[in-house]
């Protein structure tokens, strides 16, 4: 009988769930080159201003770093609002440098820069073939945390914790960055040195509480670096749009560009208005 | 607007007046008109499309759907003849008294098939003005090779030329360049919104309850309406009313029970059907603890009560309730379920009434809903999310036969939508969460004449109209958003009960034209006009559950297509080989497709991820089929080519439909080798979908381990041009034989074995792409889903 059964059970889930694959050729023709601009500034921590730099490689190109642009110039100006225009003031130019480019090439950076909140930014990029980028951002107000809890499955401190975190979302219209990171640095080297990331809106829920539940990889003892920003709607829409671009795949997949926030490239310029806290999961 | 109004009003009259002339058009001799019904003297079941004609051949017509038949013969015509394929044909005299029949008849054992039904005649195909329509029996379908065992009536009628499925798990299929939205799935006249099960590896229609299926894929006649490409008739059984019976069936998967009977013998009967899956029954004692939880399943039950009231009136009762549910629970915190879970639920109430031999009418009234629901809790709470769609449909429908060489159809159809796309409510910790997107109601009305008319032996015209209109009612409230932001931009407007939102108002010429070039042969050709007022939010190529109907309305407008088919219709061997040639150009209009990464689940402003364009599919079918004698079968050969074209994607330009097959091959061989056994083999081929894959890449979402200094990255893909890289070649061949075991009266069992893709093909279900860090390149995969995969079924009958 216990043969029958096993015979059963191996044949029944084979079948549902067996389906194989094999790796194939495919030949991609070669497409026009793009660049790819990745800038971030915040009023919070110097290690999350930077702007990265690189250009689209082909398909099949054998590599998989960084195809970098070295050598631009490369300006953020803090603007202000005054009534319903924006301006920008050449005296509060900051350059960026690529110092750095022999370590991370096409990283351009400024230790000395620092966002305020609530003010706009200009991004403008020159390369050295005389091609431009430019895009435009604003750090909004950032959010305080209410509370946060976490718990553990009763008597069971081996399972994940669960996070709820809570804030207040205020009546205007609010978008929001989360990225959570395992460690004891309380910084973060580049928002993809991040464990977990989100990336969402108030449309569900606005002008109240705003509770925040995850269930995540942390574990009893860890210490966990939560960042929350709040972000622009151009920004949101890059960020929602590159969530589903960088997770596209299987069989209903759809293939989804990026909605770039700048001109002359592909990408985003974001400020973030960023809080930050730490724990470390004890009872 | 004035001008198009009265235009379409002389049209209508123009059609009447030639419906008009038609009647009085020629001197009639003396004639008799007779009608009635067709049964299988077994069962007491109607038989759909049973021959009667005269001893010449020369006048015949075929029973409907529900059995009946009118034809006028002249009065000195001595008797006439009924038949139907598998079963002894009956001569029945007219005894000048009787002008209704009640006509039984009895199923032919194998060694008589032969004689008799060279006999018969089947000349359907040349002779009736139907064109791309094609009907297959349930029995047909049960002896089809299959996947899992599990018998398919959408899978089956993927094997028939200009019908192409969506791939091994999809049920989804595509007719003649149209999306598996524009198909209209009725199962006894109520729509199937979703017609999958197991996420779309099987369709919801148990092949034990299934009397046959007929599918029509242009040539629309007047009376058929609401979808742009094809009408899919599931017709079930009424259930014997002769005596008690129950069959089944046990497969891989799931159990197939019914039940049928007489409730008074010969007046009335039911018949209940059910299946479920049992694979989570099955697994669960081998499942380790930590997910023991999880399972899936499926089940479906079909009803059908059947009452003969008189000799002029008839009652049908059905009803379809299917769920397919999903169960979760997290093994790494246990107090993380999750609980996912859809399905129709359909009830069908019909009354056939015979005014007189000339008068035929059939009145439902209808319910459908499909309901999607899922439930998700974690401890500290949970939220519970609800969509639906409901229909209440009322359609009555006449039959009128005022001459011998007319039938004349009318009928009027309404159907109240009401449509609630999401309902969110829940608790996270303290705050309470409750969320609904305003539900919406339409109003859809059709209106439709058309007159079947053979003008002379060589000419035969089936012409009419159709006239819609879709309502778009409050109370609703609209907000406006912001094109840029996707954000409310303050703008609302509130619509009171019933007050108008959308309307549209639409006229649908249909005409098609038969001429007999001989006995044997004719020419075809058809023009059909159609709209849709309801659209699948799909993004996706597969039909998901999760996926959305959505309503026309001031900014979706409805989509329409024109479809111009010519065909050469050619029968051999007496009737024994039918042939067709058709081709076919069909323009459509207003098509919607979903910008890429368009945020569909919970979307206020769902309309803002639309984009609409257009459409365009034409194409040549060949068909050959055998319907009659030991070996029997067809082959079916498609060339096509399908486009989409649409301003805001790939920058303006034309582009292939993912669907779009250039060439496409069905071969279907069934073999009665003896008593004991039978054979059926199956071979397709179809160029590969079309797909779009990413032309580049590029590094993103920079970051650093301070640690070490590496850098990290997400590695991006960016797509080119939309549909431009073909998948590879789709082509497989199934085998099944059948062994009947015992067959008596009282019972038979049989055993049904098959071999899907017995040459083991990988045929491409997707493609994927994974970095290789050790090689520094992307790799392609292709994903394929089913092997040689052997299954075997039980079936019997008692």
């Amino acid at each position: 009988m216990k043969t029958t059964n096993l015979f059963f059970f191996f044949m029944c889930v084979g079948l549902v769930f067996y389906s194989c694959e094999k790796e194939i050729q495919i030949d991609v023709p070669p497409a026009k080159e793009e660049l790819v601009v990745e800038a971030s500034i915040n009023q919070l921590t110097p290690t999350l201003n930077y702007v990265l730099i690189s250009k689209t490689l082909d398909y099949f190109n054998p590599s998989l770093s960084v195809n970098a642009v070295s050598g631009a110039a490369v300006y953020i100006t803090e603007g202000n609002i005054v009534g319903n225009d924006t301006l920008f003031d050449s005296g509060n130019r900051t350059q960026f440098f690529d110092v750095l480019d022999t370590l991370i090439p096409g990283l351009y950076i400024n230790p000395f820069f620092t966002g305020n909140i609530e003010k706009p930014y200009l991004l403008e990029i020159e390369l050295t073939d005389g091609r431009k980028i430019t895009g435009k951002t604003f750090i909004p107000k950032p959010s305080t945390f209410d509370s946060i809890h976490y718990w553990f499955e009763k008597n069971n401190q081996d399972t994940n914790a669960f996070f709820y975190l809570q804030w207040m979302d205020g009546p205007e219209q609010n978008n929001y960055r989360m990225v959570l990171k395992k460690g004891f640095l309380p910084f973060l080297t580049g928002w993809g040195y991040g464990d977990r990331f989100y990336t969402f809106d108030d449309s569900q829920i606005n002008n109240k509480p705003r509770p925040f539940l995850m269930l995540n990889p942390f574990k009893y003892g860890d210490t966990v670096n939560i960042y929350l920003s709040q972000i622009g709607r151009s920004e949101y829409l890059f960020w929602d749009s590159f969530r589903s671009a960088a997770n596209n795949g299987g069989p209903f997949a759809t293939p989804v560009n990026v909605k770039s926030n700048v001109e002359g490239a592909i990408g985003s310029f974001t400020g973030y208005a960023l809080t930050q806290t730490q724990l470390i999961l004890r009872e | 607007m004035f001008f198009k109004k009265a235009m379409k009003t002389k049209l209508l009259y123009l059609l009447l007046w030639v419906v008009l002339l038609a009647f009085t058009e020629q001197l009639q001799a003396q004639k008799i008109t007779l009608s009635g019904y067709v049964k299988d003297s077994a069962t007491g079941e109607t038989l759909i499309g049973a021959v009667v004609k005269n001893p010449e051949g020369n006048l015949g017509t075929v029973t409907n759907t529900y059995g009946f038949f009118s034809i006028s013969f002249p009065e000195n015509t001595p008797y006439f003849i009924c038949s139907y394929l598998g079963y002894k044909a009956q001569k029945i005299t007219l005894n000048g008294k009787s002008k209704t029949y009640q006509i039984s008849l009895i199923r032919q054992n194998l060694e008589e098939k032969e004689v008799v039904i060279n006999a018969e005649r089947l000349d359907k195909n040349v002779r009736s003005t139907e064109m791309s329509r094609i009907e297959l029996s349930g029995d047909k379908i049960k002896s089809l090779p299959v996947v899992f065992g599990e018998p398919d009536v959408l899978k089956a009628i993927t094997l028939l030329p200009g019908i192409k499925s969506g791939g091994e798990a999809s049920t989804g299929f595509y007719v003649r360049g149209g999306g598996p939205d524009q198909n209209l799935i009725l199962m006894d006249e109520a729509v199937v919104y979703n017609p999958s099960h197991l996420f779309g590896f099987l369709s919801v229609f148990n092949s034990d309850a299934v009397k046959n299926i007929d599918i029509i894929k242009g040539g629309m006649p007047a009376n058929y309406g609401g979808r742009l490409s094809s009408i899919l008739n599931v017709n079930m059984r009424d259930g014997n009313n002769q005596e008690f019976k129950s069959n089944g069936g046990v497969g891989l998967i799931s159990t197939r029970l019914s039940a049928e009977g007489p409730i008074s013998k010969g007046k009335s009967s039911f018949l209940v059907a059910a299946r479920r899956t049992y694979i989570d029954v099955l697994v669960k004692p081998f499942l380790p603890a930590d997910i023991k939880g999880n399972s899936y399943y499926f089940y479906d039950m079909n009803l059908k009560l059947n009452f003969i009231l008189g000799e002029k009136d008839r009652l049908f009762i059905s009803g379809y309730f299917g769920r397919d549910i999903l169960d979760y629970k997290s093994q790494l915190n246990r107090a993380v379920q999750f609980n996912f879970g859809w399905g129709n639920s359909t009830a069908t109430a019909r009354w056939n009434h015979v005014f007189n031999s000339k008068l035929f009418s059939n009145t439902s009234i209808i319910f459908n809903r499909y309901e999607l629901f899922n439930d998700f809790q974690f401890g500290a709470g949970g939220f519970m999310v609800r969509s639906s769609l409901r229909d209440w449909n009322f359609k009555s429908d006449f039959t009128w036969f005022p001459k011998d060489n007319h039938e004349v159809k009318f009928g009027i159809n309404y159907t109240y939508h009401t449509f609630q796309p999401g309902i969110l409510t829940g608790n996270i910790g303290s705050i309470q969460i409750g969320e609904t997107i305003n539900k919406q109601y339409a109003h859809e009305y059709a209106a439709y004449l058309l007159d079947d008319f053979k003008l002379n032996h060589r000419w035969a015209f089936n012409y009419g109209v159709r006239l819609v209109a879709f309502q778009l009612v409050g109370p609703y409230t609209k907000e406006d958003f912001d094109l840029d932001t996707q954000l409310p931009n303050g703008n609302k407007t509130n619509y009171s009960p019933g007050q108008t939102i959308a309307y549209y108002p639409r006229f649908e010429p249909r005409a098609s034209a038969n001429y007999l070039l001989n006995e044997e042969s004719s020419i075809k050709g058809s023009y059909t006009q159609t709209y849709q007022f309801l659209h699948l939010a799909t993004s996706s190529g597969a039909q998901f559950p999760v996926d959305l109907w959505v309503p026309s309305s001031s900014l979706v407008k409805p989509q329409m297509a024109r479809q111009f088919a010519l065909g050469y219709f050619r029968n051999f061997q007496k009737n024994a080989y039918e042939s067709s040639a058709e081709i076919y150009y069909k323009p459509m209009k207003n098509q919607i497709e979903f910008k890429p990464g368009a945020s569909l689940f919970f979307n206020q402003n769902l309309e803002s991820e639309m984009v609409f364009g257009e459409g365009l599919s034409y194409g040549l079918e060949l068909f050959l089929r055998k319907k009659t004698g030991k070996l029997n079968g067809w082959i079916g050969y498609t060339w096509s080519r399908t486009t989409r074209q649409f301003d805001a994607l790939n920058n303006g330009k034309p582009y292939f439909y993912r669907y779009d097959r250039t060439h496409d091959i069905s071969l279907l061989l069934s073999y009665q080798f003896n008593k004991k056994w039978a054979g059926n083999f199956v071979f397709v081929f179809g160029t590969g979908n079309a797909t779009t894959l990413p032309d580049s890449r590029y590094a993103y979402r920079f970051g650093v381990d301070p640690t070490t200094g590496e850098p990290k990255f997400v590695i991006v893909d960016k797509y080119g041009a939309v549909n431009s890289f073909r998948m590879p070649a789709y082509h497989r061949a199934d085998i099944s034989f059948t062994y009947m075991v015992k067959q008596t009266k009282k019972f038979e069992s049989s055993w049904n074995f098959s071999i899907y893709n017995i040459y083991n093909r990988a045929n491409p279900y997707f493609i994927y792409f994974l970095p290789d860090t050790e090689t520094q390149t992307v790799k392609a995969f292709m994903v394929y889903l089913f092997p040689i995969l052997p299954s075997v079924q039980w079936n019997f009958k008692f």
